[in-house]
């Protein structure tokens, strides 16, 4: 009888093995080893979309998700080799920024008339996260936030320099106001005003970027000529260069540093996305830190319409495996519609959710610093689509840099820029 | 009866040679020559890593436009002033070159070899836009200079200290012994643990030498994006990670030279740097050119140092000519002026052996 059952089980695990339809999935967001299935204990984005996948695979009958090795830094270099070599991920994460360059060409399966059967309603996405997914005219992935840029506050320090009002933040509403605040922090407190990644990592380009389309202008038109050789795009950079010059910040910190400054209670202001509010909200809470009263606020209006740099993140199959692999290309169905579905646990990194359901939730509305972000949706903004993105940030990541770590004059940079950008659009 | 004699003679000498030879040489054409020769071919067309992809009919055959598109601009100028201390020090290796060769000091292929690197140097740097002109890839030329400063910034940062080290460590004792395995494990390691290594090293937060720094009261260097230290940085990593092979062929060399001529020299009152500057230097000459040669190949395929410690900033002071490549192949997905860029960093790796080659020869004559 025993070996009767052994047999038994034996076969139903052969028999469940071979039936099992294997995903493949390729994801940036940095390693985590020990996530879990349980999608509302994780910490961090690494952890959290590790732990969503991981329940994919143990809940989903039949499917087993094998999450390749990706490094970040190279994430696109990667898929995209993938692609060129024929065996890209099943499905994959990208950001709405790529879509040009991959549904453009083709590589993305449109997916618009097997979402619903999928379990996926596209009505339920917000129209911001419709946009973010849509090229042509087609659907080529499932949303699963809109990320922006955001100003975390040190509150402690903002309140030694007589900046809180009514439990706010007093955030500048003009480049004076802004050093003027610099300056109250600086005399109260002795400390910096603003810590970001202006050395490395684009989010000072990110930030210049803001302050421009505050003034209602762009780095190049929907037509393809680049505008940055402007006057506004001179206020905006020397906006941020102001503070550099009189000491409020510094242009060499990276983003592992500026963030430690931060951390360390260092700085009044750091300038990062909302993908780490989840992670300072539980180092603020650690009696170590050197940040104790942590607040998030939407990025300040310093001219004359608010604006702050965004960009989604989205899953995509790969239109091969549509084609080609109709079983397969159902299981990852299945895979982004369970993401789908946890739409919520991802926004507890801090993201904002795409699903109307889940934004209209009181779970949602309940998230830490939630309420006090809640413009941010409304202002997010990012540059044209061009399937040179990638490229035109790097020219403007190395020209800005210019500027503050080379003392380059700011005209020459813009000028110098423009060209590069022109030449990149030009293609 | 007969049969086993006639395969013995039909296999002559030359025959068993390929025969032994062929496996290599199949997987060398496979993998070096074919690759090769196909690089040279994308090099000549406009074509799209990932329409190529999707869509093989997607290229278009260029000539040498990607070529022209890389390395010439509008409006392109000759003068004799346009880099000048580059100029002028081409000039005068020029002038040294003509000198040594017909004193006889350098052998004539070698002063030949030495003057036509020159000429190049003199006549390349002379070339610049026009008033109304520009480079078409005003990245490409500075690219190619941040390579060679840092070639020439690590080569003899490698050679120097590995032979300092060579010398230090030749000795018969177990002491000696378990350093000069110490100092040859960091070549074991990868770039990314390198790289790791040394960027925890430059933090200016937590790193050694910013620690060390703020002990006696400096203040600690933003290493890694501070564009005046920058490749200095990179270049210590680089030394650090690859004195090894260097320490061991100068090992190798120093093992060679007869323990008598030390004697010798001894009982003339020649010892210690003397005995170095006499014995040990002339002796070491073949290692020495060798050491230098390996190292100029291998430095100019400089990558993971740059893309992992700077990503090439801060503006572009540490891009490299292979990160370049990579950018404008992967990023860009423009695999035909990659592949340009690729067959010129060839051409200037191939003409380094040559030079080796011309060196080699010269000194056995």
């Amino acid at each position: 009888m025993r070996q009767l059952i052994i047999c038994g089980l034996a076969a139903a695990t052969l028999a469940s093995g071979a039936t099992a339809q294997e995903v493949t999935l390729g994801r940036f967001f940095g390693a985590c080893e020990d996530a879990g299935t349980d999608t509302k204990a994780s910490v961090g984005e690494a952890c959290i979309i590790q732990s969503i996948i991981n329940a994919a695979s143990a809940e989903i009958d039949g499917v087993s998700i094998e999450t390749l090795p990706t490094d970040w830094g190279n994430y696109y270099d990667q898929i995209k080799a993938a692609y060129a070599g024929g065996t890209p991920p099943d499905v994959h994460v990208m950001h709405r920024h790529r879509i040009p360059e991959f549904a453009g060409i083709g590589a993305l399966a449109e997916l618009s008339g097997d979402l619903e059967a999928a379990g996926i309603d596209p009505a339920d996405w917000s129209e911001a996260a419709r946009a973010a997914v849509t090229h042509d005219g087609g659907i080529y992935g499932v949303p699963m936030d809109i990320h922006a840029n955001l100003w975390h506050v040190n509150m402690d320090i903002m309140a030694e320099a007589g900046l809180v009002e009514d439990g706010k933040p007093v955030l500048p509403s003009s480049p004076e106001e802004l050093i003027a605040h610099a300056e109250q922090v600086k005399e109260a407190t002795g400390k910096s005003y603003l810590a970001a990644d202006f050395a490395q990592f684009p989010l000072g380009v990110r930030m210049v970027l803001a302050l421009l389309w505050q003034q209602g202008d762009n780095i190049f038109t929907e037509d393809g000529t680049a505008t940055l050789d402007t006057e506004a795009a001179r206020r905006a950079v020397e906006t941020v260069t102001q503070l550099f010059d009189a000491g409020h910040a510094d242009p060499r910190l990276n983003y592992a540093d500026s963030q430690q400054s931060f951390l360390n209670g260092e700085a009044a202001v750091l300038v990062n996305g909302t993908w780490v509010v989840d992670f300072y909200d539980a180092e603020a809470a650690k009696e170590e830190t050197g940040l104790d009263s942590y607040y998030v606020a939407d990025f300040p209006t310093l001219f004359s319409e608010g604006a702050t740099w965004a960009d989604s993140h989205m899953w995509a199959i790969p239109a091969p495996l549509k084609a080609d692999d109709p079983e397969t290309y159902q299981a990852a169905l299945k895979v982004l519609a369970f993401i789908n579905d946890h739409n919520i646990d991802w926004a507890r990194t801090g993201h904002m959710a795409v699903r109307n359901s889940v934004v209209d939730s009181a779970e949602y509305a309940e998230l830490p610093h939630r309420g006090e972000y809640a413009g941010t949706a409304a202002i997010a903004t990012d540059t044209p689509p061009s399937e040179r993105y990638g490229a035109i940030q790097d020219v403007l990541n190395r020209e800005f840099q210019a500027i503050w770590l080379t003392g380059k004059p700011v005209g020459d940079a813009l000028a110098d820029a423009e060209i590069e950008v022109q030449d990149l659009l030009d293609r | 009866m007969p049969l086993r004699p006639k395969i013995g003679r039909s296999l002559s000498q030359a025959q068993a040679a390929y025969a032994l030879l062929l496996p290599f040489l199949a997987v060398y054409a496979l993998f070096l020559i074919y690759p090769f020769f196909r690089g040279v071919w994308i090099s000549l067309h406009d074509w799209n890593l990932l329409e190529v992809a999707f869509n093989p009919a997607a290229k278009e055959y260029v000539g040498l436009r990607n070529y022209e598109r890389v390395m010439w601009g509008k409006d392109i100028e000759w003068s004799l002033f346009a880099a000048p201390l580059i100029q002028l020090a081409g000039l005068a290796a020029l002038a040294g070159a003509a000198f040594t060769g017909w004193t006889g000091r350098l052998s004539r292929p070698t002063a030949l070899a030495l003057g036509v690197v020159a000429a190049l140097v003199v006549l390349i740097a002379g070339l610049h836009p026009g008033e109304e002109g520009r480079w078409y890839d005003r990245r490409f030329w500075p690219t190619v200079g941040n390579t060679l400063v840092f070639v020439g910034l690590a080569v003899p940062g490698v050679t120097l200290s590995a032979l300092v080290l060579a010398a230090a460590l030749n000795r018969e004792s177990r002491a000696m012994a378990a350093l000069r395995t110490l100092f040859f494990l960091s070549q074991v390691l990868s770039v990314t643990v390198v790289t790791l290594i040394w960027q925890i090293m430059f933090s200016p937060r937590q790193g050694l030498i910013a620690n060390i720094t703020e002990l006696f009261g400096g203040t600690p260097i933003n290493w890694l994006t501070d564009a005046q230290f920058a490749m200095a940085a990179i270049v210590i990593a680089t030394i650090w990670w690859s004195l090894g092979i260097a320490l061991i062929l100068f090992l190798a060399g120093l093992q060679d030279i007869s323990k008598d001529l030390y004697e010798a020299a001894a009982l003339d009152h020649c010892t210690g740097v003397r005995a170095f500057r006499h014995i040990t230097l002339p002796n070491l000459k073949r290692t020495i050119t060798l050491v230098v040669i390996l190292q100029i190949i291998l430095h100019f395929q400089v990558f993971g140092q740059s893309h992992l410690m700077t990503q090439g900033g801060p503006n572009d002071s540490t891009q490299v000519l292979v990160r370049y490549i990579y950018q404008t192949g992967f990023r860009d997905s423009d695999l035909g002026r990659a592949s340009a860029m690729a067959v010129f960093l060839f051409v200037v790796m191939g003409a380094f052996s040559v030079i080796q080659f011309i060196v080699g020869r010269g000194k056995s004559q």
